[in-house]
């Protein structure tokens, strides 16, 4: 009777392992494997003017020429990217070189960059997406 | 005579399509290149679902015309992926993994239901697919976007809830298919493709002498192949054999202490996901997802190529898949356009290959029942034949 039991117990932890293992599968496979979309905002905010002209790029990908008040959008899959922005003073030279590497929360689906927030090194440069 | 007779009949139907297409791929006019492709293509698309349908064949339950069941599970999954933007492989093997445990659920009730109509499975499970589909569409219809939160407003129908008709499946196209890109090819095109390819990982093989291009769905060949072994390793477990032992005769099989109803249930179950699996494989190769149609055809076309492929109602291989996929498949290439240049309108070539096709189940199935019955009046005629010898003896 107790070995019947223990057998029976065994076959359900056994199958309840496997469900977790499944569980766990699934979420990973939703994390790594999600899209986002990922709005460029190069426009004046409350503390910051818009960029003149900046050049971004995504995972090293294809590169965006954005100037004053302009947005784009570009599509990333998996939790974390790296955005490279160039921005260029009035002579058309690059000013400067800003680097970030992001990491997205895993229930997030998209989000927005103030380019002029970015490019100041300010905290505060991810914004919720627009609707 | 009698042996030639049973030769003839048992591959009646591959002779007859290879006949047919022996005279309609001249009349096509298509390259071999691009119908090696088309077929290529199909193969990868739809072997996956065929090989599906083996196991109850195996357990004596006939064609599983319910596998559209687990056709609907793997949509579910697809449709849940769509919404939450997971794509590529992951968002593939996501889509497999949330449609399983719907395809187990559906393939018990589908099992149990075909255990209370044993020796008519196949119209049984033709018509539970009707039914299901019915609850499938009142998931699909009313309850999503209503009682079950989609984010996605692209996959909604403007009223708020309800799928669209058709759902873009871009974010898992092909994904399998070009996991590792190969293609055979001439010496020039295969180098422009090296060159595409750059420091990825791809397959290519030079043919001096040939003018085209035929890009191979590797990875999905290799599942494929991974299935075939599974169901060849499958015959051999303890289950298998006595699905077989179920195949064969169930009353002798309940006698030996094998759990009939049981094991019956588990075959349908294992069709059931496998089918599942396979409705994602053709939807990442076809791309789109035709919310209330597509998976309606999955088991009246897979079911046609196994028979086409030579398999009956009792007895089926991974040959009659591999052959059925083909000849089935090559009927819908070339019908209509050898139709076309034949007599000027395509649509006769796509009459007649819907004539012929599903003329070709009817026939299958009556050859079946008519085998049946012939074989049971031999026996019927064999056991007077002993009693009349042992009066005779006595």
């Amino acid at each position: 009777m107790f070995v019947r039991f223990v057998k029976f117990l065994i076959r359900w932890i056994e199958r309840l392992v496997l469900l977790a293992a499944l569980i766990l599968l699934g979420a990973w496979l939703f994390y790594i494997g999600r899209e986002h979309q990922i709005f460029l905002d190069n426009r004046t905010n409350e503390d910051f003017r818009a960029l003149s002209q900046v050049n971004v790029s995504i995972n090293g990908g294809e590169v965006s020429e954005l100037t004053s008040r302009e947005r784009d959008v570009k599509k990333i899959v998996g939790p974390k990217f790296t955005i490279k922005a160039e921005i260029f003073d009035e002579r058309g030279e690059i000013a400067k070189t800003v680097e970030r590497e992001i990491k997205l929360c895993p229930l997030s689906k998209d989000i927005m960059i103030n380019l002029p927030t970015l490019a100041a090194e300010s905290e505060n440069f991810i914004l919720a997406a627009p609707r | 005579m009698r042996k030639l007779f049973d030769i003839i009949a048992g591959n009646a139907v591959p002779a007859i399509f290879i006949i047919i297409s022996a005279f309609a791929i001249p009349l096509s006019g298509y390259s071999a290149s691009y119908l090696i492709q088309e077929l290529l293509t199909r193969i990868g698309r739809n072997s996956f679902l065929i090989l599906s349908l083996l196991i109850p064949i195996m357990a004596g339950m006939g064609l599983n015309f319910g596998m559209v069941l687990g056709a609907m599970a793997g949509q579910i999954g697809l449709l849940f992926v769509s919404d939450w933007g997971v794509v590529g492989i992951p968002g593939m093997v996501l889509a497999m993994l949330l449609g399983t445990p719907i395809a187990i659920i559906l393939g018990i009730f589908c099992g149990n239901i075909l255990n209370r109509a044993k020796g008519r499975e196949m119209v049984t499970s033709y018509i539970l697919g009707f039914f299901i589909n019915g609850v499938y569409q009142l998931f699909v219809l009313y309850l999503m976007g209503w009682v079950i939160p989609v984010t996605n407003p692209s996959l909604l129908l403007s009223r708020g809830y309800g799928v669209r008709n058709a759902v873009s499946l871009l974010g898992i196209r092909g994904v399998l298919d070009n996991l590792i890109p190969t293609i055979v090819a001439g010496a020039d095109r295969a180098k422009n493709f090296i060159n595409m390819q750059g420091s990825g990982t791809f397959m290519a093989l030079q043919i001096p002498c040939f003018d085209g291009e035929v890009r191979i769905p590797l990875a999905t060949f290799l599942l494929i192949a991974l299935f075939c072994v599974f169901i060849i390793w499958f015959r051999k477990t303890k289950l298998g054999q006595d699905m077989r032992a179920i195949g064969q005769d169930q009353s002798v099989a309940d006698s030996a202490g094998i759990a009939v109803n049981r094991t019956r249930v588990i075959a349908i179950v294992i069709s059931t996901v496998l089918a599942c699996i396979g409705q994602v494989i053709y939807l990442q190769n076809m791309g789109t997802l035709n919310t209330y149609n597509s998976h309606d055809q999955t088991g009246m076309f897979s079911i046609a190529a196994l028979l086409i492929g030579g398999a009956s109602v009792s007895k089926a291989s991974i040959t009659n898949v591999f052959v059925g996929v083909i000849l089935f498949h090559l009927m819908f290439i070339v019908a209509p356009v050898a139709g076309k240049n034949l007599i000027g309108d395509a649509q006769i070539g796509e009459y007649f290959r819907v004539f012929v096709s599903y003329g070709i189940i009817a026939i299958a199935l009556v050859l079946h029942a008519w085998k049946r019955n012939r074989e049971a009046e031999a026996s019927r005629r064999s056991l007077r034949g002993n009693s009349n010898a042992n009066r005779e003896g006595e």
